[in-house]
């Protein structure tokens, strides 16, 4: 069994622990032991912090990683903005080392060093080259035959692709060969590769975040699709609760809403647990669903 | 062809971001961005990248934290020019002025005071129990380690 050191990130404690509970009672039946570790901070977040100000977000990236390399174990995240962080961080400082030494230099102050050992994957990432799509496939125990799921990557899964460098930013097949692995039918639609939204919604701008939403779920739709499923909190939560806000603008979002389901709760969905169990009540956007 | 002017702190963020120099405004980037695609003030015509160069700085400073990082204007620019590059250059410096949505100075200052960008509530607790799930408290030696990083690094929490 592969052993990696789960790096929670923010959002999944704090706004969808269903998916943290998921993960640590789901992920070792596929062969993923995770081992939690209280030392981690916030990753911080690749649009508002890298903003605010580069060494900030660098050095408390290297802070995390070295946390890691401290352990010997290579992280696992189930964010897209937490692999983008760690994984730019964890490649620039390997890649250059005047800026690893001017890091390290902040980093000494509070008894820390980057080396540089470790690697950091999203769970897609080890899905596809750990445990092998074929092989999970062989160890799920509820195929989820007949659903039509559309997956949505989220656009920090895919780039920089010369740093993520597991799927093809402009075609993304990952995704949807996870969907396939769990039994479901996946769904192709026209705005599979577009932003969900966030920066708009996290600056204020209703219109332009109601505009994204809308795109993405009337593709998804018309593809003939009854889920939409992706691993990344901020996209889960733009459509889920997003579909709801932007129905005030677009009334056809008022009725055959899609439901979210995050990529956890489609494994444990296809380990045999029930909607229930993985707690889709806690969704904004649950219909009935036959599963 | 219209080349990109930049009519604030040109050298400045030309020193810093050397490949916008070499972006022959084709415009194939707004076929991507989300901000061009979704946002009514943006259009092909009038593309998001392109346009906040020749914005006034009060406008391109304010609009820049539209930008979510997607990375696309890269994945198409023929010329290799790295928009997103120059944007997180830009955010800096709109950060640095205090032009930055108050929200930006908000997550600044709740990451160090929790350690996350959440403030630890009693709701968010009550959901975690609701799973099996221990209670999340601010780690205070996580708390120190990162003001200490956040003052030899001078990260600003306000905006003024």
């Amino acid at each position: 069994m592969g052993k990696y050191l789960f790096f929670k990130g923010c959002t999944i404690p704090a706004k969808l622990p269903n998916v943290e509970r998921l993960a640590l009672e789901v992920l070792p039946e596929i062969g993923i032991e995770l081992i939690e570790e209280e030392a981690f901070s916030c990753c911080p977040d690749p649009v508002q912090l890298q903003g605010a100000n580069h060494r900030f977000w660098l050095a408390t990236a290297a802070r995390n990683l070295a946390i890691a390399e401290e352990k010997g174990l290579n992280i696992m995240t189930l964010c897209n903005g937490c692999l983008n962080t760690l994984a730019i961080a964890n490649h620039r400082l390997k890649e250059n080392e005047e800026l690893r030494d001017a890091i390290n230099k902040i980093l000494s102050d509070i008894g820390k060093e980057f080396k540089g050992t470790i690697e950091v994957k999203h769970l897609l990432q080890i899905l596809k080259e750990d445990i092998k799509l074929d092989s999970l496939k062989n160890k799920i125990r509820k195929p989820l035959t007949g659903l039509k799921i559309a997956g949505h990557p989220g656009c920090h899964l895919l780039m920089p692709d010369e740093i993520l460098n597991f799927d093809d930013p402009t075609d993304p097949v990952i995704y949807d060969e996870f969907i396939e692995a769990l039994g479901a039918t996946a769904v192709d639609y026209l705005s599979k590769i577009d932003c969900c939204g966030v920066s708009l919604a996290l600056v204020g701008n209703k219109e332009g975040n109601n505009k994204a939403i809308h795109t993405k779920i009337a593709d998804v739709k018309s593809a003939g699709a009854q889920i939409l499923s992706t691993g990344c909190p901020f996209c889960f939560t733009q459509f889920d609760m997003g579909q709801i806000t932007a129905s005030r603008e677009y009334a056809d979002l008022k009725e055959n809403r899609i439901p979210i389901l995050y990529s956890v709760e489609l494994i444990a969905l296809a380990m045999g647990r029930s909607l229930d169990d993985i707690g889709y009540k806690t969704h904004k956007i649950k219909p009935a669903l036959s599963i | 062809m219209e080349v990109i002017r930049i009519k604030y702190d040109k050298d400045d963020i030309i020193r810093k971001s050397e490949e916008v120099e070499v972006c022959f405004k084709c415009s194939a980037c707004s076929l991507f961005c989300p901000v061009t695609l979704n946002v009514s003030k943006y259009d092909i015509e009038n593309a998001f990248i392109a346009q906040l160069f020749n914005a006034e700085e009060s406008i391109a400073l304010k609009d820049v934290w539209m930008c979510c990082v997607c990375e696309k204007c890269l994945m198409i620019c023929p010329q290799n020019a790295d928009p997103s590059e120059v944007f997180n250059n830009l955010k800096q410096l709109s950060y640095s002025k205090g032009l930055a949505p108050a929200s930006v100075y908000g997550l600044a200052k709740q990451v160090l005071k929790t350690g996350i960008a959440y403030d630890i509530g009693a709701k968010l607790n009550a959901d975690r129990k609701k799973q099996n799930l221990r209670e999340l408290t601010p780690n205070e030696n996580v708390i120190k380690e990162l003001n200490i990083i956040a003052e030899k690094t001078d990260l600003k929490t306000e905006a003024d």
